[in-house]
């Protein structure tokens, strides 16, 4: 969005210019046109396959309800997306509003049904119509007896991809049909369907089939369809190569349920639209460089937030909203270019050139500089702040940067390596350390990749960035204790054992905009939000109940032994699980001394037998620490401290 | 909150003090200023009133002080009482530091004046004291032995902190010693170091304070709970087998922002009379003499921006199609696609989902399925609520059991009521002292973008086929040589402990935000040394910023085998996409599309309904540059036309991207002039709108979307330089 900076508090210019790029990620907005053909076959719901009550959708009906979902999916995820279905050997014909005149002669049997826009409420109602209310799909879901002419359908598309999203940086055509060779008997027609998607192809329009085989009928793309089809994608450098040429024809002969079927390979479609950064020289060492590119794979998708509204005119209007500089004292209005940066300091400005301003910031070109190599244990879990970037090589400046990269991530993936690394991502920008650590390729269970091989950039935190732990006490638990634990946490994996981010949709975003489609078809208002995060109460009494409540019994006999022999007089507690432990005002205990911790007797033998500096940081400064004597200084100083103190006795 | 402090400087200004020693460009009394402004300037840098601060002059040339009555108190002055010092405060000191005529003047005296201050000051109530006494022992000392013991008493008593940074003093822990020291400041150089060693304060040598200057000091932040409640497994309102735990949440990683600059412009009215132009009502009155704070003014000229927002909405009937609305009529909603939701004032919150604060276990999974990427969000630690002890036994044994099963736990997070949840991941940690687990949030479903990249250890073929060997892939030569290669590049043992033993090289603890800290140091500087260059940023700042020569050295044959074995190419500039090369467009089959039409015209037609696609077929069967400029004259014709026809910005759009593909055809048919002219001749009918009125928003989608003159930079063939490009573009 234009203006989505602008709510920035002042002061927050700096994160602006570090942010730019990953807007500028956000908005490489992306137009899809479903093209779904209208035939007997299409609309014909395939056999069924076995006694089991299954979902029977025709091929047109599954497309039209793959398209449904995917609007309401993309108008969460992609709020500026757009999106179009178009309707194809229908007896009806429709184009766009207002054009009537030439449109509606020119592309016949042709139904848009919904304009290439972002949807619209009603944009989602009238599909939704036509995909629940039979009696709609019957008025419109009629084949018409003329064949229809796929240039024709090819040229129609490209009319509105024109019109209507002139300048979208990923434009789709997704084309369901189980017709594989529509115009087998005249080769004028075919050729001049090969044309128009070759005007496509120009356009900067990407085809993406999605056939259909009937049981009787394997769909066989190379009667027509390998002259529509283009692989490459050289209008937009940016995107990774595509992984495979053609998707699988989709039928229900797998067990799965076409519209199943469909949705994923549709799902599966999704490429990086834009890179984070592109072409970084990547220094493995000095001197030596190959060429990466970033991506954006986790990401928090927030709800859209809350805009201004006009009410006053016929349909409620959606305000933008245009902000001016202008100078606090006189109010005049100001330009960009008269803007000078300073900083508050001691109550007033200090002022620098630009140019002081940029070099303060620059600390060199952009790059991933390596440093070196650690062990994957020496990252800690806690040194993070936000999600790493995918990084993937590209051939674009070092031809040979794939065959490399691959050798560092195989290295460091059979040695659980990181390489360390001085990076800066755009000019300008502020250099960070980041760990780089290799990712294995995952694949579902249909051999599907789910998570691409490659390696992740982890920006580490600097020791600025790093918060003292909050003091407290230390009480270590006793090992029965521990015992009764390890029970409970066995019983309760997850199932797999792994979190598979798949199975938890975000509860708060979701109701957002359950809400908002509720308001805006004006359905009614569900009262219960769906949540997949609430534990799953049952299941953990069931499997762990007993154990925990084993548990519960143990605290209370170490907890009570422990103070006994810490506070002197036991009070006796409270009994049952749930809310025993709010007890407050324990006392401070010492630490140091019995666990963990080294006493007087083996401080002693360790003097006596030259071994103190054996002894860790940690033990001395813990034995200090319990005599009351001071901590601080270098491991040398402790262990003289520590000798001085028995010297004395 | 942090404590109070108040500090009070001691500055020996004495005439030997002005003498440069050791080879040294700047005088003693400059050198040493180094140290002292670092150290005011980072008070001042904290904005905090409660960071105080005074400043005495020894060995001055007056004398001013609340002893000056007395004769051995003469010779020492007051520069600054104790308050938080600002930058007019600051201009002013920097006027008074000089050295003086005098030798005389008593340092044990000037600590004493500062104790005074500073229990004037403080009274009996709670604040960090401390003395810093910058000096090069020359002066004279007043070393009465039982004066010097008082003074160290009640340095003690009060608990003030004692500092004595000598110039050229001897530092034999630090490894150094002035030769041929005069026996005056020996005995003084000893006289204060028994001083400090009484009270127990830090006594050390100038050079080494300014060496360790560039060492970035950690800001302490005291820890503020994000979450305190109760960390559950089961449900306790419903299952008595329910476990909780009462809990407290702290940040553990919190990015430190560098200082943020604001924005200003030049004031206008600065030819006027300073104070006619205010009315005296915001004149503030201060009896420091500080000059007057007006809002957003300030004696360097500038004056703040500000930023006005008006609202627009589509009118037809308006001119340019839009027009404002006022704020008032306006009402809050959400968008569901283009469609604009109403929502009343009191039903804001209907999207909201309800919650309840909580931090509830899901389930664990082992440390080996985890993947370090998706890690989305700071680190915090989870520890039991402090004061109970039975519940910090209670979460150790989670700790423990965790930690021994190699498992972290799943966990739902609320950290207050109707905030939205989150999912994090909960795992042990142990250190000999400290226990608690460490929390980082998970991804949810919408959180990740799957997208496919080709796999990097085999490479399929568009037949489906998987090969093994290929460019792409590394042969056995070049992954044995990257091997040894990692492997010589380990960090792990390179660096140094304090015992000098092998140790991790580049921890955590160790790096620096470069940027946070060289900032920093450019506003302390400017604020003490405005018309003098920035110095040089700090090693340390940069030193993780390339790999350590030493390992560099060791590595040498491993890379030089690397490089060989990679065969890497730079791409030449000049080919980088740069050459128009579409012969192998061709759909999946092969088929020549081009051909199909038969016999094709020279100079093509093209129509304005298919212009991009029909100008780029239309290049492709160009032979000559006449056939080229006929082209791009007919899409220049369209793009005209469009613009001209346009209702509104309706059409811009499309005359943009047609722009744009115009311009980049040109660039690479190295055929910059034809776009230059064009472009050069749209923009005027614009401006003197030639083109269906006023096409001013036209023109800046023109300069948004950067579609100006080619440049040389980027064609060759150009003859138009950056400037004349940027002014092209800037210059309505």
């Amino acid at each position: 969005m234009a203006d989505d900076n602008k709510w920035k508090p002042q002061g927050e210019e700096d994160e602006e210019e570090e942010e730019l790029d990953e807007t500028a990620y956000k908005t490489a907005k992306d137009a899809v046109l479903f093209v779904i053909e209208v035939s007997e076959s299409m609309l014909t719901p395939p056999p069924p396959m076995d006694a089991k009550k299954q979902e029977r959708d025709s091929p047109t009906s599954a497309a039209l309800k793959c398209a449904y979902a995917l609007m309401q999916q993309r108008i969460i995820s992609n709020p500026n997306d757009m999106m179009g279905v178009l309707l194809y050997g229908t007896q009806q014909t429709k184009f766009q509003d207002g054009e009537q005149t030439r449109g509606g002669l020119a592309y016949p049997h042709s139904y848009l049904l919904t304009d290439l826009d972002i949807p619209s409420a009603d944009d989602v109602k009238a599909l939704r119509s036509l995909v629940e209310d039979e009696e709609e799909s019957k008025k419109l879901l009629v084949p018409s007896a003329e064949r229809v002419s796929m240039a024709n359908v090819l040229f129609c598309a490209n009319q509105i991809f024109t019109t209507r999203a002139p300048n979208f940086n990923s434009r789709r055509l997704f084309l369901v049909t189980d017709d594989d060779d529509p115009h087998a008997n005249d080769k004028a027609l075919k050729s001049s369907a090969a044309v128009r998607a070759k005007d496509l192809y120009d356009l900067g329009v990407i085809i993406e089939l999605f056939p259909i085989s009937r049981p009787d009928h394997e769909f066989d793309r190379s009667k027509f369809y390998d002259d529509i089809i283009y692989n490459a994608r050289p209008l937009d450098p940016e995107s990774p190569a595509p992984i495979s040429g053609a998707t699988a024809p989709s039928s229900t002969s797998d067990g799965f349920s076409l519209l199943h079927s469909l949705l994923s390979s549709i799902n599966s479609k999704a490429v990086a639209r834009r890179a984070l950064f592109s072409s970084v020289p990547f220094e493995i060492g000095p001197g030596f460089r190959i060429s990466v590119k970033g991506y954006i794979i986790f990401k928090r998708q927030e709800p859209k937030r809350s805009c201004y509204i006009w009410l006053e005119g016929e349909k409620p209007q959606i305000a933008t909203g245009v902000t001016a500089q202008y100078a606090e004292d006189t109010a005049r209005s100001v330009e960009k270019v008269e803007i000078k940066k300073a900083y508050k300091f001691g109550g007033e400005q200090i002022t620098f050139t630009p140019e002081e301003v940029s070099s303060l910031r620059n600390f060199g070109d952009p790059g991933i500089r390596v440093i070196g190599f650690k062990p994957l244990s020496m990252l800690p879990f806690w040194a993070n702040y936000k999600p790493s970037t995918f990084i993937y090589p590209s051939e674009d400046d070092y031809v040979g940067s794939t065959r490399v990269f691959a050798a560092l991530h195989q290295k460091l993936l059979n040695d659980d390596k990181m390489a360390l690394a001085w990076f800066i991502a755009r000019k300008n920008a502020s250099p960070v350390i980041a760990a780089i650590f290799p990712g294995a390729e995952k694949l579902d269970d249909n051999g599907n990749q789910i998570m691409p091989a490659g390696m992740w950039l982890c920006p580490l935190p600097f020791a600025d960035d790093i918060r003292q732990n909050p003091e407290t006490t230390l009480i270590r638990a006793p090992e029965p204790l521990i015992d009764r634990m390890r029970d409970v946490v066995q019983q309760l994996q997850l199932p797999k054992a792994v979190y598979d981010p798949k199975k938890y949709p975000n509860p708060a975003l979701q109701w957002h905009y359950r809400i908002l489609q509720a308001l805006a078809l004006e359905e009614d208002i569900p009262e219960k939000a769906e949540d997949k995060t609430i534990p799953k109460y049952k299941q953990i009494d069931k499997r762990a109940g007993p154990l925990t409540i084993d548990w519960g019994h143990e605290l209370h006999r170490q907890y009570e032994e422990w103070r006994a022999e810490n506070e002197g007089s036991a009070v006796p507690a409270k009994r049952g699980a749930k809310d025993e432990l709010a007890v407050r005002g324990a006392k401070k205990v010492k630490v140091g001394e019995g666990d963990g911790g080294v006493d007087d007797g083996e401080m002693k033998k360790a003097i006596v037998e030259g071994s103190l500096g054996k002894m860790t940081i940690p033990q001395l400064k813990s034995w200090l620490q319990a005599k009351g004597m001071p901590v601080g200084g270098k491991k040398a100083e402790l262990v003289e401290r520590i000798e001085e103190h028995f010297e004395h006795k | 909150m942090a404590d109070k402090e108040a500090t009070v400087y001691i500055i020996d200004m004495g005439r030997s003090m002005g003498e440069k020693r050791y080879g040294r460009e700047q005088s003693d009394l400059e050198w040493a200023m180094t140290y002292v402004w670092e150290k005011i300037t980072s008070t001042v840098a904290t904005d905090r009133k409660t960071a105080q601060l005074g400043v005495i002059g020894l060995r001055t040339d007056r004398t001013e002080n609340e002893l000056d009555k007395e004769e051995s108190f003469e010779h020492i002055c007051v520069l600054q009482e104790i308050t938080q010092v600002l930058l007019p405060d600051l201009k002013r000191l920097r006027s008074k530091v000089k050295v003086s005529n005098t030798n005389k003047g008593d340092a044990i005296s000037a600590i004493v004046i500062a104790i005074q201050m500073i229990t004037k000051h403080c009274k009996k109530l709670k604040w960090k004291r401390k003395i810093v006494l910058v000096t090069d022992g020359r002066g004279t000392l007043d070393a009465d032995p039982e004066g010097i013991s008082e003074i160290s008493k009640k340095i003690k008593a009060d608990e003030m902190e004692l500092v004595v940074v000598g110039v050229d003093f001897d530092d034999l822990d630090y490894g150094y010693k002035e030769e041929d020291k005069s026996t005056e400041k020996e005995i003084n150089e000893a006289t204060l170091r028994s001083l400090v060693e009484d009270c127990d304060g830090v006594f050390g040598t100038m050079q080494q304070a300014i060496e360790e200057l560039g060492t970035p000091r950690l800001k302490m932040t005291r820890p503020v709970p994000s979450y305190k409640g109760q960390l559950t497994l089961g449900d306790p309102e419903h299952y008595d087998s329910a476990l909780c735990i009462d809990v407290e949440r702290y940040p553990k990683v919190m990015i430190r922002r560098p200082l943020s600059a604001s924005q200003y412009v030049q004031r206008t009215d600065l030819s006027n009379d300073h104070t006619s132009t205010q009315s005296s009502e915001t004149l503030l009155p201060d009896g420091d003499g500080r000059e007057s704070g007006i809002p957003g003014v300030d004696p360097n000229g500038l004056t703040s921006v500000k930023n006005a927002r008006t609202y627009q909405i589509i009118d037809e009937d308006a001119p340019g199609g839009k027009r404002d609305v006022s704020r008032d009529d306006l009402a809050k909603g959400y968008e569901y696609g283009r469609t604009a939701v109403h929502i009343s004032e009191s039903d804001l919150n209907v999207t909201k989902l309800e919650t309840q604060a909580g931090l509830e276990i899901i389930g664990f999974v082992p440390w080996s399925t985890y993947e370090r990427y998706i890690s989305m969000s700071v680190s915090c630690v989870v520890i039991a609520q402090k004061t109970n002890t039975k519940a910090i036994m209670a979460l150790s044994s989670l700790i423990h059991a965790l930690f021994e099963l190699e498992s972290y736990a799943v966990a739902r997070l609320v950290t207050k009521t109707d905030k939205e949840p989150v999912i994090v991941l909960l795992a042990p940690s142990i250190e000999v002292d400290y226990e608690c687990l460490i929390d980082v949030q998970l991804p949810f479903t919408e959180d990740i973008r799957s997208y496919r990249f080709p796999p990097l250890d085999r490479v399929m073929t568009v037949s489906g086929k998987e090969i093994k060997e290929h460019r792409n892939l590394p042969n056995d030569a070049l992954s044995a040589a990257m091997s040894a290669y990692v492997d010589r590049m380990d960090l792990s043992t390179f660096g140094k402990d304090d015992e000098g033993d092998e140790a991790e090289y580049m921890p955590i603890t160790d790096t620096y935000s470069p940027v946070l800290h060289r900032i920093d140091q450019a506003v302390r500087w400017r604020a003490v040394h405005p018309n003098e260059p920035i110095p040089p940023v700090y090693e340390i700042l940069t030193k993780y910023s390339k790999p350590p020569d030493q390992l560099v050295a060791k590595a040498k044959r491993q890379l030089e085998k690397l490089v060989a074995a990679a065969d890497v190419k730079k791409v030449p500039p000049k080919t980088q996409s740069r050459k128009r090369n579409r012969d192998d467009i061709k759909p999946l089959s092969g088929l020549d599309v081009g051909a199909l039409l038969g016999s094709k015209p020279k100079k093509p037609k093209i129509t304005p309904e298919n212009p991009i696609p029909e100008f780029r077929q239309a290049l492709d069967v160009a032979d000559s540059i006449e056939g080229i400029r006929d082209a791009a004259q007919q899409l220049s014709a369209i793009i005209e036309t469009h613009i001209k026809d346009s209702f509104g910005d309706i059409a811009y759009p499309r005359a943009v991207e047609e722009l744009k593909v115009l311009r980049d055809e040109m660039i690479d048919l190295e055929e910059p002039a034809i776009y230059n002219d064009f472009i050069k001749e749209l923009k005027q009918k614009l401006l003197s709108e030639k083109l269906g009125g006023d096409r001013g928003e036209m023109w800046w989608e023109i300069r948004k979307g950067k579609l100006g003159l080619i440049e040389k930079r980027v064609s060759e063939q150009s003859n138009v330089g950056e400037e004349e490009a940027k002014l092209f573009l800037s210059s309505k």
